[in-house]
């Protein structure tokens, strides 16, 4: 085929929005982040170089953000390998067209949108008429599930996993289905228990797929925004205030534009390094 | 062989004692949304002690204040025309990418890919200001446009198409065909697969949009679903039957959906973590 001038044609109506809604935006936003740049003041946008960083660095509500972020990310990401793990083996174990029923029960809380399942989760917290304190009532407990800072992030972390488990649970489920068999009969036949089997042989081969998806749920939970606004809203004491919420309120509360560029930059600096961490991890296993 | 079917038996009652915990909350939803509003703020045992619609009746009357259905229509409309733009302008980047001889090619390819690891809230603050020059803030504009912009589609599809044999279309380009009908009648009917699973994903992935609209959307009737629902939170706070009345409702099409295509959705799915 010789090469014709109409080729960039086909690519031009996806570079045209490329350009204009990621790579424009994006610079923008870098040029913003170094602007005192407010709405809705008399302030003109003025250059202040890397003061918002600055200003960032030194402001205890973005410490208090960054620590709720990395709460609910050590919380929920771990206990999300593990127990999609535990939920993709299960599958795995149940024959045939059982599966696809149990799986697709694992998955329903997913159909909920997050302010349906922000809403459902809000009413079960209450502490006066929630269903958890009503069941644990009878045996003398109430928990101040949404009240107390200490129960609060617990208490998204536990929706979050109820919510987001199916996802996981469904690609380890296709890792676990795509082992040749050869490897666990050839396994067998050498006299390996299905304890040893399970973590001398499948494990270990599916490790690069439990990084990618640790590596996913790590960048996602470092995202977190939608269920902590429905639920708590950041509180108690901003103690589930996350990073995200922190931006979306400085910029569309206070409309601190160029603040809140500098944050999302900063946002992005501490999940790009967490990636690339975790990358890093990965190759020295493989090698 | 006994030993293997008690394995099996066992690995089905974890399975059904597990699902409880994913299920029972959808469940008390469904119940939750019949019962008088006196039975949920105190809580009387699981299921309702009397049945009423009057919840859905209150939620679906009074449209001037909760215009639920005008939700719906929103948020199938960005849905639908969100996925159809993704799908249209990915696949015709992605084919040209992976099959013209296109001067500069693996540097434009390459700053697309870059992009796929920058989170979306980075963009939010400028694309907000660059909605608001255009005037775009508070139409579905503002959802649908920017959303085409994104790199997945076409790293997901460019992927495929180097996969296709070349074969099948120097011959259509031998018969004469331009490249457009080369594309629209070799490649296409070829990539239904993964195009249908980027449509599906850009789909679900617009309907669940949550930041999106609450920031770029203002009024009322304009809402998507999510952030209508939401609304009911500061507005309807105490009136927890109706609010859970209108959640039931606003899943019920998901629900319905999911049920027809929950294969594909699952596949897609699956897919997606595999490739690396």
């Amino acid at each position: 085929m010789k090469p014709r001038a109409s080729g960039w044609m086909f690519a031009a109506p996806y570079l045209t929005l490329f350009t204009a809604f990621v790579i424009g935006p994006l610079l923008f936003g870098f040029a913003l982040s170094l602007f005192r740049w407010e709405l809705l003041s008399n302030v003109k946008p003025t250059f202040v170089g890397f003061e918002n960083y600055a200003e960032a660095f030194r402001d205890p509500y973005v410490h208090q953000a960054l620590g709720a972020t990395l709460r609910f990310v050590w919380m929920a990401v771990p206990a999300t390998i593990l127990l999609a793990l535990v939920i993709a083996t299960g599958l795995n174990a149940v024959a045939g067209k059982r599966q696809g029923f149990w799986r697709a029960a694992i998955y329903v809380p997913h159909l909920l949108t997050v302010s349906v399942a922000g809403i459902l989760w809000r009413w079960f917290y209450n502490k006066e008429f929630g269903i958890l304190n009503a069941l644990l009532r009878p045996i003398g407990i109430e928990i101040p599930w949404l009240s107390d800072p200490a129960w609060a992030m617990p208490a998204i972390v536990l929706m979050t996993l109820w919510w987001t488990l199916g996802g996981p649970s469904v690609v380890l489920l296709s890792g676990l289905q795509n082992i040749p068999v050869s490897y666990l009969e050839a396994a067998s036949l050498d006299g390996a228990t299905p304890v040893q089997r399970y973590f001398r042989i499948i494990l270990p081969l599916m490790r690069p797929v439990l990084l990618f998806v640790t590596v996913m749920h790590v960048i996602g939970g470092f995202q977190v925004f939608g269920q902590v606004y429905m639920i708590t809203r950041g509180g108690p004491e901003l103690s589930t205030r996350s990073l995200v919420q922190y931006i979306y309120e400085t910029a569309f509360n206070n409309y601190r534009m160029g603040y809140a560029a500098a944050l999302s930059w900063i946002l992005f600096a501490v999940i790009a390094l967490f990636t690339l961490v975790q990358f890093r991890l990965m190759r020295e296993e493989r090698s | 062989m006994n030993k293997k079917s008690l394995r099996l038996f066992s690995a089905e009652v974890a399975m059904g004692v597990g699902s409880l915990f994913f299920v029972i909350p959808c469940l008390l939803l469904v119940l939750a949304a019949f019962k008088p509003d006196s039975e949920i703020v105190k809580f009387q045992g699981i299921l309702p002690k009397q049945w009423t619609i009057a919840n859905f009746q209150e939620v679906l009357g009074n449209p001037e204040e909760i215009p639920l259905l005008r939700w719906l229509l929103n948020s199938v409309i960005i849905s639908i025309s969100t996925a159809t733009l993704v799908l249209t302008v990915s696949s015709l980047a992605a084919w040209s990418m992976a099959r013209l001889r296109l001067p500069g090619k693996p540097v434009v390819y390459g700053i697309v890919l870059a992009t796929l690891m920058v989170p979306g809230q980075i963009l939010l603050v400028p694309i907000y200001l660059l909605l608001n020059t255009l005037g775009w803030l508070d139409t579905p504009l503002a959802l649908i446009v920017p959303a085409a912009g994104g790199a997945f589609g076409v790293f997901m599809l460019h992927q495929f198409f180097l996969g296709i044999p070349k074969d099948l279309e120097e011959a259509a380009a031998l018969d004469g065909c331009s490249r457009l009908s080369t594309f629209m009648n070799v490649i296409v009917p070829l990539s239904r697969a993964p195009m249908a699973t980027l449509f599906i994903f850009t789909f679900v992935g617009s309907w669940n949009d949550f930041l999106g609209p609450l920031v770029f959307l203002d009024s009322l009737e304009r809402y998507t679903l999510p952030v209508g629902i939401a609304l009911f939170q500061t507005s309807y706070y105490t009136e927890y039957g109706l609010t859970l009345a209108a959640s039931l409702l606003c899943t019920l099409p998901t629900f319905i959906a999911f049920m027809i295509f929950q294969r594909q959705i699952i596949s897609g799915m699956a897919a997606s973590g595999m490739k690396e």
